[in-house]
């Protein structure tokens, strides 16, 4: 009965969060493309209900019954397999973040954490996901038997694997700092200080987000890093034969992606649900958290509207030349500086100083 | 709090210290057997018909779908062992970095389906299978007499596994190993460079991508093998005329 009991709430859990960051991914998109509109003096979607609220809406329905077409020469398996492949691994990672601290829930009495679940090695299994994500674009550019799709699918995962590289050195810095790969004890540990400076971000780990954010953008194949789906060489890069929901599927991947990569980035770097007045209400939290997220997803698109793409030369040398080094020397001053005692001291200095930020 | 108990992976509340002696720890780990049981006939099952598949496909890139698919599942089976930072290991290193270099490749070369040719070295089959059956054998007699042994390890299980104590035992009691192990992946590495560049001859009508990059005599001209000395240039024929290569009629066309 207890088993049940447990195995209900998590399903409860799930629904939950998957409703809410589907939501979230469905107006993203909207978002993005208004906010581009505004950056390029024009004014975007704005018919479908006020204004343009229910645009999102209207693409589903628009994508649900567009003519499904699979290529002649196509590998058929592959090529039903890869949008499923990339969709669900960029779903899977959800159910590790921290959305909120433990709150009351008043109508059956009962405390809970905002966290679907817990366990030891979180933040490796977030990576241990996301690296398997990249079969998906891969294994499309491959089997649509296209040439254009084929060097999409080449591009993105010769970058993802070589932006992995840089995504993985720099959250260990974060890692060293906590002793923990637990996602909600690193949040907790961020909120042992006073307001805003106890983020990693702030005073321990600039370096360390510079690279992670710069990798991020990469790994989710947004601009300027967007090579895999560049419109202007490859039509549309590993989705070019894809059609209807299938397409669909990997626009969303996408942009869940996004968002899992600005959750991770909140966690780890802006103190997660962490903010002013969140011990006296709780659910203040999942604001906080949600907030900080949509930041990120801004930040990404504002990216899209002012930056050129890189050329695929410019794209290695940076990752291997600049990222790899900045993420290893982030990770030897942060040993050095944990072992010397610097974030022990800068702590305590920091808490005899809460006048602050309340 | 919600934690799980590492002795029988279920949620529990952390402050509940008692859970492992009482009559409920009891029960769950009896039900959890058979629920560790079931888990495990899905996965082996699925990595051994992901093997099998892997050696019986003819399309390379199918095998290497089926390699990922073994790796996969063995990763599910060490999540039901309580070894999940193994797990994770195994996926990233595995499923995310390695497979995705084989699968490039594949996909680099654009390999067709392998014809089936005549097998030539036929007397190898009975020994695999004689191989297999031996490895089958210790299996069983594995599972058999020595599990039931007194002398199982079954000393505070629920340390084991756990990143910390992995962490603990790789930079102190292992430390030697795993110093010499990773000296062993440098030497691959520059292995790999060294003979990348030395036998890294492209036709002379290669071409240099638009942009700075450092470009090798060598590469420009091949009677001049092991000559690396080199120039940072925009085209071929910059590269041709700083580093002194004639280039031959044909390229000039």
């Amino acid at each position: 009965m207890d088993d049940l009991v447990h195995a209900a709430w998590l399903l409860v859990g799930i629904l939950v969060a998957f409703t809410v960051v589907m939501t979230m991914v469905a107006y993203t998109v909207l978002a993005e493309r208004r906010v581009l509109g505004f950056i390029q003096g024009r004014l975007g979607p704005n018919r479908v209900g006020p204004g343009g609220f229910l645009q999102p809406l209207a693409d589903l329905i628009k994508f649900i019954f567009k003519e499904d077409i699979v290529p002649d020469k196509s590998t058929r398996f592959v090529y039903f397999l890869a949008p499923v492949i990339a969709t669900t691994a960029a779903l899977m990672t959800i159910v590790v973040y921290p959305f909120g601290p433990e709150v009351h829930l008043p109508l059956i009495n009962k405390s809970i954490q905002l966290v679907i679940t817990r366990f030891d090695v979180a933040l490796l299994y977030v990576l241990g996901i996301t690296s398997v994500g990249v079969y998906g674009v891969a294994l499309a550019g491959w089997s649509s038997n296209n040439k254009y799709s084929l060097m999409g699918g080449l591009r993105s995962s010769a970058q993802m694997i070589s932006y992995e590289l840089a995504l993985g050195l720099a959250l260990i810095g974060v890692i060293l700092q906590s002793g923990t790969l637990d996602l909600y004890g690193i949040v907790e540990q961020q909120a042992g200080h006073i307001g805003i400076t106890g983020w990693n971000i702030i005073w321990a780990q600039p370096l360390g987000f510079l690279v992670y954010l710069i990798a991020a953008i990469a790994e989710t194949n947004r601009v300027p890093f967007d090579l895999p789906e560049a419109e202007t060489e490859l039509v549309a890069g590993f989705h070019t034969e894809y059609s209807a929901m299938k397409f669909a599927l990997f626009f969303l991947a996408e942009y869940v992606n996004m968002f899992t990569v600005s959750m991770l980035a909140t966690t780890l770097f802006l103190g997660g649900w962490n903010g002013p007045f969140v011990h006296e209400v709780p659910w203040l939290g999942v604001f906080y958290f949600l907030g900080k997220v949509i930041l990120f997803l801004f930040l990404y698109i504002w990216l899209r509207g002012t930056l050129p793409r890189f050329r695929f030369d410019q794209l290695m040398s940076f990752g291997w030349k600049y990222l790899v080094p900045a993420a290893i020397i982030n990770i030897v001053l942060t040993a050095t500086l944990q072992w010397a005692g610097a974030f022990d001291y800068l702590s305590k200095f920091l808490k005899s100083q809460s006048g602050w930020f309340g | 709090m919600i934690s799980s108990c590492s002795r029988c992976l279920r949620g529990v509340r952390q402050n509940d210290h008692n859970h492992g002696d009482t009559e409920a720890h009891r029960d769950c780990t009896e039900k959890r057997k058979y629920v560790t049981a079931l888990l495990f006939i899905l996965f082996a099952g699925l990595a051994i018909g992901c093997a099998i598949s892997m050696v019986a496909q003819h399309n390379p890139l199918y095998s290497a779908i089926s390699l990922i698919g073994v790796f996969i599942s063995l990763a599910c089976l060490y999540v039901t062992l309580a070894a999940p930072f193994i797990a994770a290991v195994q996926v990233i290193v595995y499923a995310g970095a390695i497979m995705v270099l084989v699968v490039f490749v594949i996909m680099l070369l654009n390999v067709e389906e392998e014809e089936r040719r005549p097998l030539r070295l036929r007397y190898l089959v009975p020994i695999g299978i004689g191989l297999a059956a031996i490895l089958f054998a210790e299996a069983v007699f594995i599972i058999f007499f020595v599990q039931n042994s007194v002398n199982t390890p079954t000393t505070n299980i629920s340390d084991i596994g756990l990143t910390s104590s992995i962490g603990a035992g790789l930079f102190t009691r292992y430390l030697l190993p795993f110093e010499i192990t990773s000296l062993l992946l440098l030497m691959a590495i520059v292995g790999a460079m060294t003979l990348a560049r030395r036998g890294g001859l492209l036709p002379s009508d290669a071409g240099v991508v638009p942009g700075d990059q450092m470009f090798s005599k060598e590469l420009l001209d091949r009677r001049d093998v092991g000559d690396l000395s080199t120039v940072v240039t925009h085209s071929t024929a910059e590269a041709a005329r700083l580093l002194g290569v004639e280039r031959s009629h044909d390229d000039a066309q």
